[in-house]
């Protein structure tokens, strides 16, 4: 997956850059409005992420350039400034997603994936791993035939440790992915929740004993067995 | 207990009015007496130059006496006092309540001050003056020479056994009369007359002075009132609002300028202390944004666990960091009236119960129960209101007794929605409640541990509501329940 990222803060572009590169997509940087303007009418991109406050043209006036320009590439907005408005006038003005700083490059991830699935006309509704399988349209979970009903908190906390396998993820990215990030970050419901999650796959496959497929990384957060 | 300003206006004109209506009462009543003393000294007059000029000797005095005290409106003839002497000194006439100490009396005799008009007297053209003494020490009279001197009755008052009394005097060369009577009868008279007209009289001037009262107090208190009116105009969304003072009167003029001047401070102070929390929220963000995904990458590059676990708690502390910015920077945009909302149908119910369900498995030792309007909807912010709800739930769920519970209900009412968040708690002083919607107040744990948070959420959640045109009120409840009511028009 090929994504445009224009940033004109050299230290987040620089993380976004490489914690993008290491869940496998290839990313081009640009840190003023101008170059970023041109670069995203090439061919090419899957995505654009695009921050507000740029030098030279500012980033709502890059989408609706792009977007007169014809150029349907989907954009995820990334913002410090008042947010609310900005909101507004970037849905408003097409784009896909988005995203206020301060952000976790994970939750970005999970986005782009996001909107990726969905121009790929959302084919893929299951997700598999480790023997387990994740109906994202019937929000079920099923492992050897047999299946069960997820709420919607369990359903977005398992989906996103199954994307990536083998991967901790913290306690607050799996909050902010799977609460939003206004939920009060000081309350333990990603423990109760995952707690829930695992007597619900013990459960399914009949191994009360045997270890959940959800790990517990000691003071790090959670991550899917890999195989 | 205070009066409030209009009533005392109100009691302050009436007194006014009436004091003045009160005096002119009085001058009346001093002036008409005046004039009907005069009426009665000229009458005195009158009757004293009928006496004097045409000596009634051959009339019964019995008689006489009772027609002078008819002419001069006696009712009893203890009130009249007459004497006729022939000018030799010899008494013609005399009533019986004559008294004789009175022609001792040396009386302040001026003449009248209207001559006497009518025809001279018939004895003559001269005019003596009338006491004890012998009239043969008057000069001889000058007979036809000259123009004739006018005969002027004289008047004098004295006073006999407590009353006042009136008396005139004529002299002729033949006669002299003496004709006095008791002032007291014609106050009386008078007194009833204007009895009479006090009782039209008070009644209508009351009224008058009530009306007059109530117009004057109106019309001072509608400058006031119109001040008042554009003073509630003026909220924190539109500072920049200024009091027209045209066509008011140049006192109003100068409380309006000094009203808008310190308008115009109150918007410059609070202008910059929102651009400051505003630009804060917003400076912290770029760096706290570095942080966030320097450590996130730091935790998933780290093979130690230890390590590991250090970086995820900073992690978590730079998220509550976080949390905290932004919440600061939706309050600065709502106290400058600028919290932006997109508009669109937010399903409460689908909201209401993903909260209430992550409720119960935080609070899994409390009873959470939900009664929830199936479809219930309204039109706002769906980022918002979701922040709303779920600052509220997790406020019940962090002040929830151990063994407590929390309630949510919602329906829909008067055209809106209605939203209830209940749960029981420890006793809350009324001190607290009183301060429940301050900034960084917040409510002692019920746990005896630092309860988490930093009480903002209760102040965000009200403006939120408001923004959306509603309302976040503590509703009166126990002392050891919490009950907030939620209030969304709708749209």
């Amino acid at each position: 997956m090929k994504v445009l990222l224009v940033e004109d803060e050299q230290k987040i572009a620089d993380f976004v850059c490489s914690g993008l590169a290491a869940r496998g997509l290839q990313v081009t940087h640009c840190a003023d409005g101008n170059t970023g303007f041109a670069t995203a009418q090439q061919a090419g991109f899957d995505a654009i992420v695009l921050d507000l406050m740029l030098p030279g043209r500012d980033g709502l006036s890059v989408l609706a350039g792009l977007r007169a320009a014809g150029v349907t590439t989907p954009v995820i907005l990334l913002t410090a400034r008042n947010e609310l408005g900005d909101r507004i006038e970037g849905l408003n003005l097409g784009a896909d997603d988005y995203m206020a700083k301060p952000f976790y490059v994970e939750e970005l991830h999970a986005r782009l994936q996001a909107l990726r699935r969905r121009l790929a006309g959302e084919r893929q509704n299951l997700l598999q791993a480790g023997g387990y399988t994740l109906d994202r349209i019937q929000r079920q979970v099923g492992w050897r035939g047999a299946s069960t009903e997820l709420t919607a908190r369990e359903y977005s906390l398992l989906a996103l440790l199954m994307r990536s396998p083998g991967q901790v993820s913290t306690r607050s990215q799996i909050l902010e992915h799977v609460w939003g990030y206004d939920f009060d970050p000081s309350t333990n419901v990603v423990d109760v929740c995952v707690k829930r999650l695992r007597a619900k796959l013990a459960e399914l496959d009949g191994q009360r004993d045997a270890p959940s497929p959800i790990e517990s990384v000691r003071g790090a957060g959670y991550r899917f067995r890999s195989e | 207990m205070t009066i409030s300003f209009r009533t005392r206006l109100f009691v302050m004109a009436a007194l006014i009015v009436g004091t003045v209506l009160a005096v002119v009462l009085t001058l009346g009543w001093t002036s008409l007496l005046r004039n009907e003393i005069d009426r009665l000294d000229e009458r005195l007059c009158m009757e004293a130059r009928r006496l004097a000029t045409q000596p009634p000797l051959a009339e019964d005095p019995r008689r006489l006496e009772a027609d002078v005290r008819l002419r001069l409106r006696l009712p009893s003839s203890d009130d009249l006092q007459l004497r006729l002497e022939r000018g030799d000194g010899t008494v013609l006439l005399q009533s019986a309540r004559w008294n004789p100490a009175l022609a001792a009396q040396a009386l302040d005799w001026r003449p009248s001050p209207r001559p006497e008009a009518g025809p001279p007297p018939r004895e003559g053209l001269e005019r003596r003056g009338w006491d004890r003494g012998p009239p043969d020490r008057e000069g001889p009279p000058p007979r036809d020479r000259g123009p004739p001197p006018r005969v002027a009755c004289e008047l004098a008052g004295f006073i006999q056994a407590g009353a006042q009394w009136r008396a005139a005097r004529f002299a002729t060369p033949r006669s002299r009369s003496f004709v006095a009577a008791d002032t007291a009868a014609t106050k009386a008279e008078l007194q009833g007359d204007l009895q009479r007209a006090l009782t039209v009289i008070v009644p209508l001037a009351l009224l008058l002075t009530a009306l007059g009262a109530w117009l004057l107090s109106s019309l001072t208190m509608r400058p006031v009132d119109r001040l008042r009116t554009a003073m509630h105009g003026v909220t924190r969304q539109a500072l920049d609002q200024r009091l027209a003072s045209r066509g008011e009167d140049r006192e109003f003029k100068e409380l309006i300028a000094a009203y808008n001047t310190m308008l115009e401070r109150l918007q410059t102070s609070f202008q910059q202390a929102t651009r400051f929390s505003a630009d804060a929220a917003h400076e912290l963000k770029t760096p706290l944004t570095i942080l966030q995904g320097r450590l996130e990458q730091a935790v998933h590059q780290s093979e130690r666990s230890a390590i590991q676990a250090d970086l995820t708690d900073m992690l978590e502390e730079v998220g509550r960091l976080a949390a905290i910015t932004r919440k600061l920077l939706l309050l600065a945009q709502a106290d400058a009236g600028r919290l932006a909302l997109h508009l669109e149908r937010v399903d409460l119910a689908e909201l209401l119960d993903t909260l209430v369900a992550d409720a119960r498995m935080l609070a899994s030792a409390q009873r959470v129960s939900s009664e929830i309007e199936a479809g219930l909807a309204t039109q706002g912010d769906a980022l918002l209101l979701r922040q709303l709800c779920n600052n509220l739930l997790s406020n019940a769920v962090r002040y929830c007794r151990p063994d407590g519970w929390i309630t949510v209900i919602g329906h829909g009412r008067q055209g809106g929605v209605e939203v209830i968040f209940a749960n029981a708690s420890a006793p809350i002083g009324a001190e607290h409640r009183a301060r429940f919607f301050d900034r960084f107040h917040r409510g002692d744990s019920v746990h005896g541990r630092a309860v988490d948070g930093h009480g903002l959420g209760l102040s965000l959640s009200r403006e939120i509501a408001r923004a959306h045109g509603g309302e976040l009120t503590l509703m009166e409840s126990k002392a050891d329940e919490v009950r907030l009511r939620l209030w969304l028009p709708g749209r």
